[in-house]
């Protein structure tokens, strides 16, 4: 029971099931949304946190190719100056919110909430330009 | 001549290539950086952008009376010809 219990994406907010052997420190990807999570346990209920050892790059650019390869999204040229503009945000803002949208607000942490819904279907491409169907 | 408004972040590459649309094209047109803007502007800014695009995301375009919401050349265009 307990090696299936929900773990919270810090990220994105939704809970996961995880299911393989939890070891604390373990490197994880949150099937939702990508982010590279790192196992820990407080008060004997595992937990999952930001890596403390990759830089916002590392961090970011792993996220996004995860997301997209959950997906099947492809990215074209406009990924490098987006990722400039993540870099931007998380620098200024403290997260790695949408380049494109003004609110610096949690559902907007790339791949922000309208994305992880399902704009790209919808529209062929998120509203970026970062993910592509 | 046309009223040109463009509405960007700095962050966000498609607002800069809305802008080299105009300038390599040599096209006037205003605009400005939202995120860069002060608190009081910003807020009255935005709030502008939400009432004619329906959206805070950025660019917004604005052709005489035309809103283009993101970054579209054929609707630029379009505009452009009206």
């Amino acid at each position: 029971m307990k090696q299936t219990e929900k773990i919270l994406c810090p990220v994105c907010q939704v809970q996961f099931v995880f299911r393989e052997e939890k070891q604390i420190g373990k490197k994880i990807v949150c099937p939702v949304c990508g982010a590279v999570l790192v196992l820990s346990k407080e008060n004997d209920n595992w937990q999952a946190d930001r890596p403390k050892d990759m830089t916002p790059e590392a961090e970011i650019r792993e996220r996004i190719e995860n997301f997209a390869r959950f997906r099947g999204y492809k990215f074209n040229q406009m990924k490098e100056p987006l990722v400039e503009g993540l870099l931007k945000k998380y620098s200024r803002f403290g997260d790695f919110y949408c380049p494109c949208k003004i609110d610096n607000i949690p559902e907007n942490v790339c791949p922000c909430l309208e994305t992880r819904q399902g704009s790209v279907e919808k529209n062929g491409r998120c509203h970026c330009g970062l993910f592509w169907k | 001549m046309k009223k040109i408004m463009v509405y960007a972040l700095s962050t966000c590459p498609f607002c800069r290539m809305t802008k080299n649309y105009f300038r390599s094209r040599n096209i006037p047109f205003d605009s400005v950086d939202v995120d860069l803007l002060s608190d009081e502007e910003r807020e009255k800014t935005v709030e502008e952008v939400q009432k004619i695009s329906g959206r805070r995301a950025f660019p917004v375009i604005v052709i005489d009376e035309e809103v283009i919401v993101g970054y579209d050349e054929v609707s630029i265009q379009e505009a452009l010809e009206k």
